[in-house]
């Protein structure tokens, strides 16, 4: 442990000695000054704190991740380059030890950076709040700067997926289909069937009984707010809306709370407060919606229907988005290192901000995976193109992306501005996919390809 | 020479040639127009940051413009709004030249993004960035584009003034608000504006300058050539932006195609319509609520606009579609003028309705409303019957429309509005009368159809609006009493209900009715 700490020392003199740790600390602080001054938000606190957040998290992440793989090339790639490596290498340490240190150095410093960085950010929030009227705080306090858990309708996939195999067994008696189509009759009936669930005709109305599980126990006197979603049958403009009348409890059971006809417009997510104690004794929150319009509207049962509750406090939800960040981060130091156990310093970098470059075409990557081919395809058919190269691509692409999403599929920020628990199970599975396996496996091969390299041979400078 | 007096030496010449080149930007700037050698005009008025990233990021901006576009998009899909005003500002920046950006991020806010938000103070935010992304900015650089003049009229006109939004009666409070210190309720002072006297007034002409971006002077001439206008409204200001940016495309002709000058034109037109229909501001004294009217003093003049669209209108397709909208647009006036007791211009306008289209139905299905066929008080009875939704008389919804109407009418005195009082009076009288009229002929006459005394009615509706417990607020029912004669409200509620049968004479003064209350 000694030789680790010792060479995590080094890499911290030689971040003060490049004057790095100095000029990130600068930059970032000025970051988090600065772009309150900068930023133009929608005249709301709730959108400008949102901002705030989203804005000065990304600087934050974007500054770090770039020093911490420029000083995690840099750091090694420089000392063999330079030769200073023999002089440590000649000491009793283990190749291992040497790289494993030097990862912890990086990280050490991304944590004192991540943590004064992060703390003047979460200052300056609670400073602004404090200043904002009484009005703004509560909105505030109940929908950004609070970590909200949630809750949605009961999962209704077994009983959609039964009736679809019934149906499509009787359907198949009467009028059979050839084999390749069989799966395309079953999406079809699926999605009829789904419909079902989902449709609120005109006139008419639907009742949404949720769960909220373990959580009421902490509900009492607590507003809840409802965040819904909605499709329309008919088409609609982008700036039409449709009327809609919301009851929240069981009357003669529970305390009761009906809307005001909500003008609500189609295909957005709408937040909206509900009086504390509406659910019943054991939890579950009634809902009814009435469809006031004549055509019928859709709730999507993946995201048409979710009750927020307040969960936790901002600041410990803010220390584990920044956790988040942290593994990123260390996921970064890995990738540098690794690539400056055998590639000079320039290149390290490069190939470093290649692979950024790839995380970041994610998107690319997914839609050529969804077409199945690197060519395209006619726009106007539908038909899509082959090559020989997809052979051998999309294979590749498809591992990628599993890699790619194992980093990606976390998303502190948004969860932050949107004032989203960010739970620790999510924390853990953080560290376990990002720094764990994937830094782990990086480590492992940045650490035997630096145990084989003939550090002498290595004299770029000389 | 040493390196330091060299060093010197450059700077001094870098400075010399910097301002060399400042002086002659000028020229070049005005040769670059005037040669046509490049479609990129220069920047003015540009913030110094703005003016030296349009230069520094040459080609690339396009690029950066792209990559925050997509974010744009993607991030309004998610229904994430709250970073769209600064992308928008800065997509703008860097395409500053770019009518259809700015015409396009103003179109999305008011329009698009205002709506996903259910409470009104919130869509009314949104629809004020697309105003000001237009009028603050976009105008600033490009200030003689007519797109920009035109997306601007079209906020204003369609937006906040016409009921596509379940908002608009919010915007239109919350403009009037903001408008109603410098167009008060009794018409507009320009010349106060212009040529302001006292601190205040000079304080508050700025401040229509620097933040409405309203000059006193062209609005001045817009009210006399369009109006008189009430600038609380948002119409007024549709019709401004609108003259404005066709008075901009007399000094680019060349610049200007003329299917934009049309639309600029059309949105006069329809903004002069819609100010026809409720362009006349009423403050409700006593809950302090907004009340629009039709501005009955515009239809000589909208009249004249419609000749005048007719003269310009080159195709002969439009002209008749022009025409149509013309008698569409006197039809109604008729029936306002008419509900206002100015009996003697509707019947004017009738006249001219009967002499140019004598054949043709006022009542759309209704081919017995020709004006050759109807007087002007049948035509106005049987537009009511239409609303209604009878033809043919009805007991229950006859009496339900007179009530409706002597209701209205009680409101409209109680809220000074005489006229109005007087109109809806009238209105209700000549309804009943037709009803009485139509059904004295049925088997059992009046006895099984007939109404009840006028003067019932209208004496349970008064009873009714003056109820302590369930009519209108003490100071309406205040007014009412005062202008109808009638002794003061006492705290004392009254034993009984006044009977329909026995009307008691109560005289109606300072109003033109030729009914009282109790006949």
């Amino acid at each position: 442990m000694q030789r680790l700490l010792a060479i995590a020392w080094l890499t911290w003199k030689a971040a003060f000695r490049f004057r790095l740790f100095l000029v990130v600390a600068v930059l970032l602080l000025a970051a988090v000054v600065g772009l309150p001054l900068l930023l133009k938000d929608d005249g709301t606190a709730r959108g400008f704190t949102q901002i705030l957040i989203t804005y000065t998290l990304s600087v934050i992440t974007a500054l770090l991740g770039l020093s911490t793989l420029w000083l995690s090339c840099g750091t090694l790639a420089r000392d063999i380059e330079e030769c200073q490596i023999q002089v440590v290498a000649t000491k009793p340490i283990a190749r291992w030890q040497i790289w494993f240190g030097k990862w912890i150095g990086i990280m050490s410093l991304n944590a004192a950076l991540l943590a004064l960085s992060g703390g003047c950010v979460l200052g300056l929030l609670y400073w602004r709040a404090a200043g904002l009227p009484a009005a703004e705080q509560k909105i505030l306090r109940e929908q950004v700067l609070v970590a909200r858990g949630s809750a949605k309708p009961q999962n209704f996939d077994t009983e959609i997926d039964a009736q679809t195999e019934q149906i499509l067994q009787e359907r198949l008696k009467t009028t059979p289909v050839g084999k390749a189509d069989v799966a395309e009759v079953r999406r079809q009936i699926r999605e009829q069937i789904k419909a079902q669930y989902q449709l609120v005709p005109p006139a008419y109305s639907r009742e949404w009984r949720i769960d909220l599980g373990f959580a009421k126990n902490f509900l009492h006197d607590r507003p809840l707010q409802l965040r819904v979603k909605f499709n329309t049958a008919q088409y609609s403009s982008p700036s039409s809306t449709f009327i809609g009348l919301w009851r929240v409890g069981v009357p003669g059971t529970t305390k009761l709370w009906s809307s005001a006809p909500m003008s609500l417009s189609p295909d957005t997510f709408h937040e909206f407060e509900i009086p504390p104690d509406l659910f019943d004794s054991k939890g579950i929150l009634t809902i009814d919606f009435l469809n006031a319009n004549n055509t019928s509207l859709l709730f999507p049962l993946e995201d048409g229907m979710e009750v927020l509750y307040p969960k936790g406090g901002f600041a410990l939800n803010f220390a584990r988005g920044l956790g988040i960040i942290f593994c990123w981060m260390a996921f970064l130091a890995a990738l540098g290192l690794a690539a400056a156990s055998f590639l000079s310093f320039p290149v390290a970098a490069f190939f470093s901000l290649a692979m950024l470059v790839v995380v970041f075409s994610s998107g690319t990557l997914a839609d050529v995976v969804e077409s199945g081919t690197v060519v395209g395809g006619n726009g106007e058919t539908g038909v899509m193109g082959h090559s020989v190269a997809d052979m051998v691509l999309i294979p590749l692409f498809k591992g990628f992306l599993v890699v790619i999403n194992l980093v990606k599929s976390f998303s502190p920020i948004d969860s932050l501005s949107g004032g989203r628990s960010i739970s620790w199970t999510e924390l853990g599975m953080a560290f376990v996919q990002i720094v764990l396996l994937l830094g782990g496996i990086i480590g492992l091969i940045g650490i035997g390809l630096f145990s084989r390299r003939e550090l002498a041979t290595a004299q770029g400078n000389q | 020479m040493s390196n330091h007096a060299k060093k010197i030496l450059l700077l001094l010449l870098a400075a010399a040639l910097l301002v060399g080149a400042a002086q002659v930007q000028k020229s070049l700037n005005r040769d670059r127009q005037e040669l046509d050698l490049t479609r990129m005009e220069p920047l003015n008025n540009a913030p110094p940051l703005l003016a030296f990233t349009t230069v520094a990021l040459g080609g690339f901006r396009g690029l950066i413009s792209n990559f925050l576009w997509i974010r744009a998009t993607d991030l309004q899909q998610e229904d994430k709004f709250f970073e769209m005003v600064q992308l928008s500002d800065w997509i703008t920046d860097l395409e500053p030249h770019f009518a259809q950006v700015w015409s396009y991020e103003a179109w999305n806010m008011a329009w698009n993004i205002s709506v996903k938000f259910k409470d009104f103070a919130d869509r009314w935010r949104w629809v004020q960035r697309g105003m000001e992304l237009l009028r603050d900015d976009g105008l600033r650089y490009n200030p003689d584009n007519t797109l920009l003049y035109q997306q601007l009229s079209w906020i204003f006109q369609s937006k906040m003034g016409q009921n596509l939004d379940d908002a608009n009666q919010y915007y239109k409070r919350q403009w009037a608000d903001e408008m109603m210190p410098f167009f008060g309720p009794n018409g507009t002072n320009f010349d106060e504006l212009i040529h302001p006297q006292t601190a205040e007034a000079k304080a508050r002409a700025n401040l229509l300058r620097e933040k409405y971006k309203i000059d006193p002077v062209f609005a001045k001439k817009v009210d006399e050539k369009w109006g008189p206008l009430d600038w609380r409204l948002p119409e007024a200001h549709a019709i401004y932006w609108a003259a404005l940016g066709l008075e901009k495309a007399k000094e680019n002709p060349a610049k200007v195609r003329q299917s934009e000058l049309t639309i600029l034109r059309r949105s006069i037109y329809q903004s002069m319509l819609q100010a026809f229909r409720q362009g006349r501001l009423v403050v409700n004294p006593f809950d302090k609520t907004y009340d629009l009217y039709p501005d009955l003093d515009l239809v000589s003049k909208l009249f004249d606009t419609y000749e005048t669209m007719y003269a310009e209108e080159p195709n002969p397709g439009q002209k008749d579609g022009i025409r149509t909208a013309q008698r569409n647009f006197l039809v109604i006036a008729v029936y306002f003028l008419y509900e206002n007791n100015r009996v003697a211009e509707a019947a004017k306008w009738y006249r001219y309705l009967a002499r140019e289209y004598p054949d043709k139905p006022l009542i759309i299905g209704n081919l017995n409303s020709m004006p050759s066929q109807m007087t002007l008080d049948e035509f106005v009875i049987a537009l009511v019957q239409e609303d209604v939704g009878s033809k043919t008389p009805a007991q229950d919804r006859t009496t339900s429309a007179v009530q409706g109407l002597l209701t209205r009418a009680y409101y409209e005195l109680a809220i000074g509005e005489d006229d109005r009082y007087a109109g809806f009076k009238l209105l209700a009288g000549k309804i009943y009368e037709h009803y009485q009229t139509a059904t004295s002929s049925y088997q059992g006459g009046q006895q099984r159809v007939g109404l009840p005394p006028f003067a019932d009615i209208n004496r349970t509706v008064l009873n009714r609006l003056l109820d302590p417990k369930q009519g209108m607020p003490f100071a309406m029912r205040a007014v009412i009493r005062t202008r109808l004669g009638l002794p003061a409200e006492t705290n004392v509620p009254s034993a009984a209900p006044i009977s329909t049968n026995t009307p008691a004479p109560v005289v109606l003064t300072g109003t033109n009715s030729t009914t009282s209350a109790g006949e």
